[in-house]
């Protein structure tokens, strides 16, 4: 077909099974590698196997570790009860959530972050001047400033590999296809299979589908997780919201305010020239 | 106690420098003194009219200043103006502050060349702008994850506007000779009460449990001296304030107080946004709520 452009892809994203990640950072070294970003240094949190901490300007993927050694939502390992057969440990491999109504998105000044033809949510490093507006909106912390060169940083679901017809470098990496990624119509399809096989299994007291309603805060999530516990025992939110969405009445209020103050400004200077 | 992730944030603290808290009291007394002065001007008090004029432009020229030493990428400012993003209050932002920048530097040089009509003209744009100068920060604020700021949005263009208020009013004491200045004096005044007025609503809105990094830690010593400086000066210009010299202390402990407050939200939210707990509890209790709500209806 004669089109000046190539016609939209589908929407491309990442279905992350946490029931099979082993939790070995393949995913955030091969994120690293790829994007050729710095290293995080050697510090050790004490929190499981996670030296990681988060996800920031240089850290595109992070794996979660959750030690629930009394089979709640406890994460302290140090509680002084060592009861193995009631434990289990979480591992999760974090990353951006490349929102269908994304906060960053919206609120950049620049246009530095853009939508690309893949659905995804991508920084252009040229462009952005390092506001930092996108930082605080993010409803799920995942975007940062980076210290080293001023800009804000995160994944791009590997535009780069992907414009190739490459899949994203942690999902290549990804030893156990905790990590999958394909188009997002797809990936729903199969991630609403395996939470069927899950829960008819019955193995799992929790299984949850996080970012697959549309209709939830973001309208959905290109990078979705199959979570067997709340989310917010994987420093996820329970319930995000794209904080544009009252956008207008916040508007709204500024307008009563702005009315105020030129009110007000008029009653107080009717006093005269006394 | 609700659940985390070794009690790591949810959503990241902003990233602003002591630059923005300060440019934010600085765009809004600019933006109020810009509607003092078209309405000064109306009236026929030139005297004042024109002190407002050069508050109004010593804070558009500051402006852009401050906010480009906060940039990640300083020398990108012109990024800014790349693109009009009408969901992005920052982008609008931009735009309003070079505009209004514009109409009261041009209004002065206008003036000064004689051009009088034009100067009239120029002051009347910037005072149209001044109203979204003073209240385009809150809704810049209220649109982000941080929980007492997006809990707030109804409230915070009031503590705002009222801050602007009392910015420009005090200003216009400093810097006017008191015979003309009345009006500057009672935009003081009541900025100053309305101010902590304000912040007291939007505490008592936010409720207990959100309200709390207002109410300890870093932002409480901020909204203290914010509400102990506010009311001072409030109180010391009704009992005193037709001496100029009490009306100046008065001035000066206003513009402290503005500049704190403004200094107490962006700590309040800061300290919010660290702790995932005024994350989680609202939106857990939120999905709960919708849960039991879906369990009923199946």
């Amino acid at each position: 077909m004669d089109t000046y452009q190539d016609p939209a892809a589908a929407r491309k994203g990442f279905f992350t099974d946490t029931t099979l990640c082993i939790g070995c950072k393949a995913c955030e070294v091969a994120c690293k590698e790829w994007n050729q970003l710095p290293a995080d240094g050697y510090e050790y949190t004490g929190q499981s196997y996670d030296n990681t901490g988060e996800l920031n300007g240089t850290t595109w993927r992070h794996v979660a570790f959750v030690e629930q050694l009394r089979g709640g939502a406890s994460n302290d390992p140090h509680d002084g009860v060592l009861r193995p057969e009631s434990g289990r440990w979480l591992m999760e491999s974090d990353v951006c959530k490349h929102c269908t109504h994304a906060a960053c998105l919206d609120v950049c000044p620049t246009g530095a972050l853009f939508r690309t033809e893949f659905g995804t949510v991508v920084v252009q490093e040229d462009v952005c001047n390092g506001c930092g507006y996108c930082v605080p909106a993010c409803p799920f912390g995942v975007i940062d400033k980076r210290d080293t060169d001023g800009h804000a940083g995160k994944c791009t679901l590997c535009y780069d590999r992907l414009k190739d017809g490459e899949k994203p470098a942690c999902a290549k990496a990804c030893p156990t296809e905790s990590i999958q990624f394909g188009d997002v119509d797809d990936l729903r399809r199969r991630a609403d299979e395996r939470v069927a096989k899950l829960k008819a299994d019955g193995m799992y007291q929790h299984v949850e589908l996080y970012g697959r309603d549309e209709n939830d805060g973001v309208g959905g999530m290109g990078a979705m997780f199959l979570l067997l516990d709340k989310p917010e025992v994987y420093g996820l939110p329970p319930d995000p919201v794209d904080a544009t969405r009252e956008l207008g009445a916040m508007w709204r209020a500024a307008g009563y305010a702005m009315a105020a103050l030129v009110g007000a400004t008029l009653l107080l200077s009717a006093g005269g020239r006394a | 106690m609700s659940a985390s992730y070794y009690g790591r944030p949810v959503v990241k603290p902003h990233v602003w420098k002591p630059y923005i808290p300060l440019y934010f009291w600085i765009g809004g007394t600019a933006g109020a003194a810009a509607v003092s002065m078209a309405l000064e001007r109306a009236k026929g008090n030139d005297e004042l009219a024109t002190v407002q004029r050069n508050v109004a432009l010593a804070g558009a020229l500051t402006a852009p200043v401050l906010l480009i030493l906060d940039l990640g990428v300083p020398l990108r400012f012109y990024a800014m103006l790349r693109v009009f993003k009408p969901s992005s209050p920052m982008s609008i932002g931009s735009w309003v502050l070079t505009a209004f920048g514009g109409a009261i530097a041009g209004a002065t040089v206008s003036d000064v060349l004689g051009a009088k009509p034009l100067a009239r003209a120029l002051e009347v744009v910037a005072a149209a702008l001044g109203p979204v100068l003073a209240t385009y920060t809150a809704v810049l604020i209220a649109d982000t994850a941080t929980p007492v700021w997006r809990e707030a949005r109804g409230e915070l263009p009031f503590v705002f506007v009222a801050s602007s208020l009392a910015g420009a009013g005090a200003c216009g004491t400093l810097f006017a000779p008191a015979a003309s200045a009345r009006p500057a004096r009672r935009m003081m005044t009541a900025g100053a009460f309305a101010l902590a007025a304000t912040t007291r609503l939007m505490e008592k809105r936010l409720g207990r449990f959100m309200a709390e990094p207002y109410r300890k830690g870093p932002a409480a010593s901020l909204k203290g001296g914010a509400d102990f400086l506010s009311i001072a000066g409030g109180v010391l210009m009704r009992a005193g304030g037709k001496k100029t010299v009490v009306a100046r202390v008065a001035a000066v402990c206003v513009i402290a107080a503005g500049v704190l407050e403004r200094f107490a939200v962006l700590s309040a939210g800061k300290v919010s946004a660290g702790d995932p707990k005024y994350t989680v509890e609202p939106q857990r209790k939120r999905a709960d709520e919708r849960a039991s709500a879906d369990a009923v209806r199946n």
